[in-house]
């Protein structure tokens, strides 16, 4: 069972949208009793079948100086369990950036925990930091960011080799997640010499590489053409259905969003909604923009 | 807002970008400008004149030298400034400007930074001059005149100089950018410099290389007569030419077979650091060939320097073996000039020897006009021994000779072997050379050649026999009392005994050019050292504002900033060892040419220069580390 709340913000559209069943993830925003209540409840609830990978409570990032201040999250509790994929869509200026930022340690947070891995990624050291970075986050950038210094096979080979891994396994790995996505033949070229859609999977080859717990992208079809766009979402759904990979993907495209198995929408830094999958993926997508629409038409 | 306020504005706003070029250019300046100075000022007027006259033709020279030094060292600057400005006015195409107008921007920022170098030059060149005069004079131990007066001439010759080779690649540059497509000027910070050449081209690129280096070497090292000349001019073409070669082919070869050997490369952080150096390969090796090249030309330098020095000293050695020689045809004139001194001086040693005046016309030469002598090998012995110097000559056989040489400040002649002398017929084969002055100054008037005894005797009716004696004083001081002695003798000499007298004032200087030559040398040495390492320094500087957004992602993937620096470390080590290595071979190379050439040994001061470089390759290269460190943002604490 999996609940979202929004103590400030509950919307008729937001709770005619709530599905009672489905992942293991819930999200609510918003501060007091009821938020805490419910946070017990799926604890009690998603302990019993998945880890909890990721947790966030009361999640509240502030912007610029005093006096003018911008609250950019107003108090977000979130867990991510293994195996969830989750997009987070919203407007521009909604807080999904911020979020995911935070989430992936490269933002603190201004009040809250970020709970990864039994830490509160909140207060640990950079040093630290740099190490979960490494170790259990793998990130997909909207513009891929590899590395046009070296070759595909040397961009996602570099995490593993980086941490010390035996050459012979990163050779190994390199080639085992080249021809999971359709990339072996491209694994001696440069970046500049790839299309799109091969370097974002590229970037995915190179987050995936070190099996993090979990796998943070960033408007990852942002810079893709449809066709290389729902490629590259097909290789999420497959990594998420063989490989178990726990994904959280920032987006603004609905289709995008489609592809995921919950989908939270964040409007001015609260949770608005949350929609999971369940069956068939086109009426998903079609669910997602009748909340778009019912939610203020562009603006979601 | 006019192309001049536009062009302003971006120079004050990338003036932190600017600084490694504005310095450098600038260094170069002020070099220019106070060896300029030297010429045009008095700094060297109590030198007598021919020595004034030498010091003027080597600061001429060196003038020359830093010249093209200045004319490459801008090239290569305003080339590397041309690919990081390209991209960013580039930007300007989408605001509609044309690209004459893009080409102005650019030309009149670059000449803004022209000028800024020029106006930092010239001031501190003009504050230093004097500090740069008295450092020369203290060096080369010579009374330089230090005025405040500063001419014109020097400063308006640099200005001309410099204004003339940085218009002419402004120019370039301007050029340059019309004729550029606007993909080309977008992209042009961001090119892969890969050299995309097939390994096995390279590999032979690489022998070829290492064949025209070897080519090089050994045009250095032969020995040989006159063309010793060309010899050294082929092998300093071919050694450049070799070390570019070497460069072009070896090191994209060798980088390029590290990066495809993945289990070699995929350990720590050796994929960001041979990556990076393969990626920027193009101008990597470019600027690791200029450097090595300047580096052997401050290793040279100092090699020479040292050389004069030494050869300078030997030369003065040389000259005051004796004070006073007196010429005569009896054996005994010895005590009646050793009387005549002592009266007003300490006489330390007092040496005499028969010696064999032949004719020219007897000796089988085009050089008619000296005169030859033959010196009995038994005379010679004693006559060393009196004196103290060394003497390890073989005795000659009947038909051998040993040259008895004049000590000459550079010799281009180097090989000796096979040399022979044909004298009324008999042809006599050189067995060795020696440059010690047992006859010292004599030397230069008349060419000496020591045979055995038996066939001095042999030849005594073809010549005239004279008797040649030679006194030290002790007091150098009071050289010219006896000198006037002598003279008076001379002048009375009427039953004739005396054929000639030479007196060797200890106080005169007339190779004391060769003292400023030293210090030039020095000085040119450090000029090639800090130019060596600017130009790494200065390359290396402009990379890392480049490299920031690569480090950015890193340190997102959770790269420490401690892996970063250690990638970093490893890169620029490799900038700074691949020139320096090659160099160490060369050098010695070159200084074992400069050995021959000067007969001096420089083996010391190769190792002395080699290690100063080091020293100062230790320094850049540590500071190259912090900045890139800092401009590339990968300094930020864990």
């Amino acid at each position: 069972m999996k609940k979202i709340t929004n103590k400030m913000n509950q919307t008729k559209t937001a709770s005619s949208n709530e599905v009672v069943s489905g992942s293991m993830s819930s999200i609510t925003s918003g501060s007091g009793n009821e938020t805490a209540d419910r946070s017990s409840n799926k604890a009690v609830n998603s302990g019993a079948d998945k880890e909890t990978i990721l947790e966030i409570r009361n999640l509240t990032k502030d912007y610029g100086a005093k006096g003018f201040r911008t609250q950019a999250l107003k108090g977000i509790d979130l867990t991510i369990l293994k195996n969830d994929f989750i997009a987070i869509m919203g407007p521009s200026g909604s807080g999904k950036t911020t979020l995911l930022n935070i989430l992936s340690s490269i933002d603190k947070p201004t009040q809250g925990q970020v709970i990864l891995d039994g830490k509160n990624i909140a207060g640990i050291s950079n040093q630290e930091l740099s190490k979960l970075r490494r170790d259990k986050i793998g990130f997909v950038f909207q513009d891929y960011n590899l590395l046009d210094t070296m070759t595909l096979q040397d961009n996602i080979a570099l995490p593993l080799s980086l941490n010390g891994v035996p050459a012979k396994r990163c050779i190994e790995r390199t080639f085992e997640l080249g021809r999971m996505f359709g990339l072996e033949e491209h694994l001696s070229k440069y970046p500049y010499q790839l299309s799109g859609g091969q370097r974002q999977r590229g970037a995915v080859c190179r987050a995936l590489i070190t099996d993090p717990e979990i796998l943070f992208a960033d408007e990852p079809t942002g810079a893709l053409d449809s066709k290389a766009g729902k490629e590259l979402l097909r290789c999420f759904q497959m990594v998420n259905d063989r490989k178990q990979a726990t994904i959280l993907m920032v987006t603004h495209d609905a289709y995008a969003a489609s592809w995921a198995k919950d989908v939270y929408i964040l409007n001015d830094g609260t949770v608005k909604c949350r929609l999971s999958r369940g069956g068939d993926r086109r009426e998903f997508y079609d669910r997602i923009i009748d909340v778009q629409a019912s939610m203020g038409g562009d603006r979601a | 807002m006019s192309i001049v306020r536009m062009a302003f504005r971006n120079f004050r706003a990338n003036l932190r970008n600017y600084f490694s070029l504005i310095f450098s250019l600038a260094f170069t300046v002020l070099i220019l400008l106070n060896f300029l100075n030297l010429i045009f000022t008095d700094a060297f007027v109590t030198m007598q004149e021919q020595n004034r006259g030498h010091v003027n033709m080597v600061v001429s020279a060196v003038s020359f030298v830093l010249c093209c030094f200045m004319f490459f060292f801008i090239w290569y600057s305003t080339n590397v400034f041309l690919t990081k400005r390209k991209k960013e006015i580039g930007i300007y195409v989408f605001m509609g400007l044309t690209n004459r107008r893009i080409g102005r921007l650019y030309m009149v920022e670059t000449l803004m930074t022209g000028f800024a170098a020029l106006m930092i030059g010239m001031i501190f060149g003009a504050a230093t001059t004097n500090l740069f005069q008295m450092i020369l004079g203290a060096v080369s131990e010579i009374d330089v005149r230090l005025s405040f007066r500063f001419a014109a001439e020097p400063l308006i010759l640099t200005t001309g100089i410099f204004c003339g080779m940085y218009l002419l690649f402004a120019v370039k540059g301007y050029a340059n950018i019309v004729r550029s497509s606007v993909l080309e000027m977008i992209s042009a910070s961001r090119q892969n410099e890969h050299v995309r050449i097939k390994p096995l081209i390279l590999a032979a690129k690489t022998i070829l290389g290492t064949a025209v280096l070897s080519a090089g070497y050994y045009a250095a090292v032969r020995e040989g007569g006159m063309e010793v000349i060309q010899n050294l001019l082929l092998a300093v073409i071919l050694v450049v030419a070799g070390i570019y070669l070497v460069f072009g082919g070896f090191i994209p070869l060798l980088f390029g077979l590290l990066a495809d050997c993945k289990p070699f490369l995929y350990r720590k952080e050796r994929a960001l650091w041979i990556n990076n150096v393969t990626f920027r390969m193009k101008k990597n090796y470019r600027t690791y060939a200029m450097t090595c090249v300047l580096m052997l030309c401050a290793v040279s330098a100092l090699a020479t320097g040292f050389a004069m020095k030494a050869q300078y000293e030997n030369m003065v050695t040389y000259s005051n073996t004796y004070t006073f020689q007196l010429l005569g045809n009896e054996p005994g004139l010895l005590q009646e000039g050793a009387a005549l001194i002592g009266q007003d001086n300490e006489i330390v040693y007092e040496t005499q020897t028969p010696l064999l005046i032949v004719d020219s016309a007897r000796f089988d030469t085009v050089y008619q006009q000296t005169s030859y002598a033959f010196l009995p090998y038994s005379s010679i012995k004693a006559l060393a021994k009196d004196a103290g110097m060394e003497f390890t000559l073989p005795e000659p056989a009947d038909d051998e000779i040993i040259s008895v040489e004049k000590l000459y400040m550079m010799s281009f002649i180097t090989d000796h072997s096979g040399r022979t002398v044909t004298c009324n017929g008999k042809t006599y084969r050189e067995i060795a050379q020696t440059c010690v002055p047992y006859l010292g100054k004599l030397r230069e008037q008349i060419c000496l050649y020591l045979i055995n005894d038996r066939e001095y005797e042999r030849l005594l009716p073809i010549g005239l026999e004279l008797y040649t004696c030679n006194y030290k004083i002790a007091d150098d001081s009071r050289f010219a009392k006896s000198l006037d002695a002598l003279s008076a003798l001379m002048e009375h000499n009427t039953e004739e005994h005396y054929t000639g007298v030479n007196g060797n004032d200890p106080n005169s200087d007339e190779i004391e050019w060769a003292r400023v030559l030293y210090a030039v040398a020095v000085f040119m040495f450090l000029v090639f050292v800090l130019a060596s390492g600017s130009v790494l320094f200065m390359k290396l500087y402009n990379d890392a504002f480049e490299e920031k957004e690569r480090y950015a992602v890193l340190r997102k993937l959770g790269v420490s900033s401690i892996v970063l620096g250690r990638a970093v470390a490893m890169e620029l080590c490799m900038a700074y060892v691949c020139p320096f290595l090659l160099m160490v071979i060369s050098a010695w190379f070159s200084v074992h040419a400069l050995e021959k050439l000067m007969t001096a040994n420089l083996m010391p001061v190769y190792g002395v220069s080699v290690l100063i470089i080091l020293s100062f390759s230790c320094l850049f290269y540590l500071s190259s580390v912090i900045l890139y460190r800092r401009n590339a943002g990968i300094c930020q604490k864990d």
